[in-house]
């Protein structure tokens, strides 16, 4: 009776550090890829280069309200204070957290109202593309029309 | 004997079985490093609105823009001109040796519309013009992602209500932070 009771605690035994081992190896392997999924940098790069281009293709007097809702709680996590979105020039920086931060320059030769955004300032980075910044004859022309 | 040829066959069955989640794991890595590690690529995008831009800039109800042509029938814009007066600015970040070499580049072709062309292209009816990096243009017949992205849009443009053909090839370099 003895020896059938061990030999069974030992096959329980076996598969429960089995199971286990399993667990843990999934586990890792899911938080490789959720770690993976919610990077600062790729978050940085993203929101930047959406800025960017919306940016690109606005046009003067447009009103425009961005989304950045998950940037802002990657800040928050990050425990970040100051500016998270800045435009310097025609360059867009989005910085989530410590260092540098990722840029992106856009071509659009326009003078925005609201050139940057706080993360305690809520998750809408808005602002209005008030006027281009040079102009010929072109642009006096659409005024007269 | 059985006994100990099925704990054998156990073993190796679990042994079978982590070599099979090795493969499985390093398949995953190598997918999400593949998908997260490489940038978005958005110079096509770019490349789009630039030309939308130039388009909006030369002509407005498939009319040319005032502005653009003058009395004489001469052309206003410029290669010196047209960043200024299409609201262009080609500057970009210190990044790499980007402030050094253009990541831009813009060329207009102004045709006369020929009916008789299949494709509509008549002579030239004034000079071209360009802006940014002319040396991006000679990578377009070249495919692959870590080259310049060129795109080529024409449209049909009335110039005292004759039709014209107006061709825009823009091309974003930026290859460093796209590829």
């Amino acid at each position: 009776m003895k020896k059938r009771n061990s030999k069974r605690g030992n096959i329980l035994t076996e598969n429960v550090i089995f199971i286990v081992l399993n667990l843990i190896f999934l586990t890792i392997l899911f938080l490789f890829l959720f770690s993976k999924m919610g990077d600062v940098g790729i978050l940085e790069e993203k929101t930047a280069k959406q800025i960017a281009l919306i940016i690109d293709s606005a046009k003067p007097g447009m009103e425009i309200s961005l989304s950045i809702k998950d940037a802002v709680e990657k800040a928050n996590k990050e425990n970040r204070e100051g500016k998270i979105v800045f435009i310097e020039g025609n360059i867009v920086t989005v910085q989530l957290k410590e260092g540098k931060g990722y840029s992106y320059s856009f071509f659009n030769d326009v003078e925005l109202n609201k050139n940057y955004h706080y993360a305690d300032e809520g998750n809408e980075y808005n602002f209005i593309v008030e006027a281009h910044k040079t102009g010929g004859a072109i642009e006096s022309n659409e005024e007269t029309k | 004997m059985k006994r100990l040829n099925k704990k054998g066959t156990d073993k190796i069955i679990s042994v079978y079985w982590f070599v099979i989640l090795f493969i499985v794991a390093a398949a995953v890595v190598y997918m999400a490093v593949v998908f997260y590690g490489e940038p978005y690529d958005v110079r096509e995008i770019e490349a789009k609105i630039m030309i939308n831009q130039i388009a909006d800039c030369i002509s407005q109800g498939g009319e040319i823009q005032d502005g653009v042509i003058n009395g004489e029938g001469k052309l206003e814009l410029t290669n010196e001109n047209i960043l200024s007066k299409c609201h262009l600015d080609f500057n970009v970040e210190d990044f790499k040796d980007w402030k050094t070499q253009e990541q831009f580049y813009v060329e207009i072709n102004f045709y006369k519309f020929n009916k008789d062309a299949p494709d509509g292209l008549g002579s030239k009816f004034v000079e071209d013009i360009v802006a940014g990096n002319t040396n991006l243009k000679e990578y377009c017949d070249k495919k692959g992602k870590n080259f310049p992205v060129c795109v080529e849009r024409d449209f049909y443009v009335l110039v005292k209500e004759n039709p014209h053909i107006i061709k825009v090839k823009s091309i974003v370099r930026k290859t460093e932070k796209n590829v």
